[in-house]
């Protein structure tokens, strides 16, 4: 007969690192002298003040994400490698980490999801704020009905280049920036209208009402979504920006880079 | 018998010490009123909030009192003082007279110099917190030493004018003021000239914006698309190299936008 301790040994057995994800600084205190190889704590800020520290962008409120991320990101830094066995410490219902995931690290595992807030060529925390505007949109929409939207963000001198203006842009000559609080409001009005808005590195918002005309070769996102996530797709294999796209007709939020979808997010669960 | 003593008591003390005491007791009255009013005031103005966490509030917290209550308090005790004397006045007693003229000068001039204290040294306090504050995303150790100086620039006005309150010679901290201010401004000019004359011609940049992001131009040897702009730097972007302008550099140099 197996215990229950036993049951959880199984799944600790020989791990190469933990990661705790969002621990409170006593949960932190208790594990920090572990006997694993790595113990890496992945949280929105360094609060407990950890060694090795991964910054998580969002709440991402599926925990394969969240694991996904922190994973990815150590890969990126070298923490972890191939073949490693991780224990995963996470908060599913609770503030404290209250499920443990064993997960075998493999390179099939980078996504891209770190990449895109880390590796892209705006800022992290523009990002970030654009992804959350979008999640904003989506939640409420536009007087009770759902809207679309496509943001292009980095790199917009290009993308400007590779686009035209549906109608003069309300943006013109104004120095809105993506995350100033006036912003979701903004952007919730100008939703309505057609077209990309197009989001420099530092976050700017340099106009609305964009067509974008990229080449649309070799893009491949999954078939069935529409023309706004084609265009986004395709905009960011053809710069070196990213597009973040809000579904209108089923509500979810997606970030595209590369000309590949990388994260897929139902604004409803945030 | 009893009328009589007191009758007796009154016609031997002179009419002018029963209204020594009457302003005595005018005075305390006031006095009581002037602290109640300046603590009523002094909250009103949302002092206590603006102040909390300052070193000098926290140590007068730690002895039980608070800096509206120090400052209350001084109120209350300036208005005892001014009846004090004018009792003493009125009483006429020579030598005390002697010493009130030479008090009577000087003791306002106290009560300014311990009030300007008071408030300098929270004010300094308040300055260092606030320029922490606005380091705080600032990741350089070495930057804790700019609200260490603010706070101790501030500290020395307020020692000058204080000193100066009560006529202490101040010439020579006057000088080191002096050198001081003319060390910052000067060195500060010469330090910033570059970021000054960037942020005067990015001012112009982002509110006319003769180009924007997406536009080619060609700025001296340089030449590819803007990708950003803010108030010091333009990045121009060429065959994957991006290059920082100064905008002082955009300026001096003028500009060509490239239509295509």
């Amino acid at each position: 007969m197996a215990t229950l301790s036993e049951c959880l040994g199984e799944l600790v057995r020989d791990v190469d690192g933990l990661f705790l994800f969002s621990p409170s600084g006593s949960y932190y205190e208790r594990f920090a002298d572990a006997d694993v190889d790595q113990l890496v704590v992945v949280a929105a800020e360094n609060s407990v003040g950890a060694e090795t520290f991964v910054e998580l962008p969002l709440q991402f409120d599926d925990v394969e994400d969240r694991v996904r991320f922190g994973i990815e990101g150590s890969m990126d830094r070298n923490l972890v490698e191939d073949g490693d066995v991780l224990a995963c410490a996470a908060a599913i219902f609770d503030d404290d980490p209250d499920s443990l995931v064993r997960v075998r690290v493999n390179e099939a595992m980078r996504s891209g999801l770190y990449g895109l807030f880390m590796h892209s060529r705006a800022d992290p925390g523009v990002v970030r704020d654009v992804v959350e505007v979008a999640i904003e949109l989506g939640k409420k929409g536009q007087k009770g009905k759902p809207v679309g939207a496509l943001f292009v963000v980095g790199d917009a001198g290009k993308v400007m280049n590779k686009s035209r203006p549906l109608s003069y842009n309300p943006f013109e000559k104004s120095h809105v920036h993506v995350g100033d609080p006036i912003v979701n409001v903004m952007l919730k009005e100008f939703s309505r209208l057609d077209g990309a808005f197009v989001v420099s590195d530092q976050g700017k918002i340099v106009s609305a009402y964009r067509y974008l005309e990229p080449s649309a070769e070799g893009v491949d996102i999954p078939k069935g979504l529409g023309a706004r996530h084609m265009a986004g797709g395709a905009i960011t294999r053809d710069t070196n920006a990213i597009a973040i796209v809000l579904s209108e007709s089923d509500g979810m939020v997606r970030a595209f880079k590369g000309g590949n979808l990388v994260l897929e997010l139902d604004p409803e669960e945030h | 018998m009893q009328g009589s003593a007191f009758d007796d008591l009154a016609s031997r003390v002179p009419i002018r010490f029963w209204i020594a005491i009457a302003v005595l007791f005018v005075g305390l009255v006031v006095g009581l009123l002037v602290r109640w009013a300046t603590r009523k005031l002094l909250h009103a103005m949302g002092v206590p909030g603006a102040i909390e966490g300052t070193t000098f509030d926290r140590t007068a917290r730690s002895f039980g009192t608070s800096t509206v209550g120090i400052l209350a308090n001084l109120a209350g005790y300036f208005v005892l003082g001014v009846a004090l004397s004018v009792a003493f006045a009125v009483t006429d007693i020579a030598y005390v007279q002697r010493l009130l003229d030479a008090l009577a000068s000087f003791i306002p001039q106290l009560f300014l110099a311990v009030l300007v204290l008071i408030i300098g040294v929270v004010l300094g306090d308040k300055v260092e917190l606030f320029v922490a504050e606005r380091f705080r995303g600032v990741k350089l150790p070495q930057i804790s030493v700019v609200p260490t100086l603010a706070k101790y620039s501030v500290f020395y006005l307020t020692a000058l004018i204080a000193l100066g309150q009560v006529d202490v010679a101040t010439g020579a901290l006057l000088i080191l003021l002096a050198a001081y201010v003319f060390a910052l401004v000067f060195l500060g000019g010469i330090a910033f000239h570059q970021l000054l004359a960037s942020g005067a011609a990015g001012t112009y940049l982002l509110l006319r914006q003769p180009y924007t992001i997406g536009d080619e131009i060609r700025v001296g040897e340089t030449r590819g698309i803007v990708q950003e702009m803010d108030l010091f730097v333009t990045h121009v972007e060429s065959d994957d190299e991006e290059f920082v302008l100064p905008n002082s550099k955009v300026f001096s140099d003028g500009f060509v936008r490239i239509r295509s």
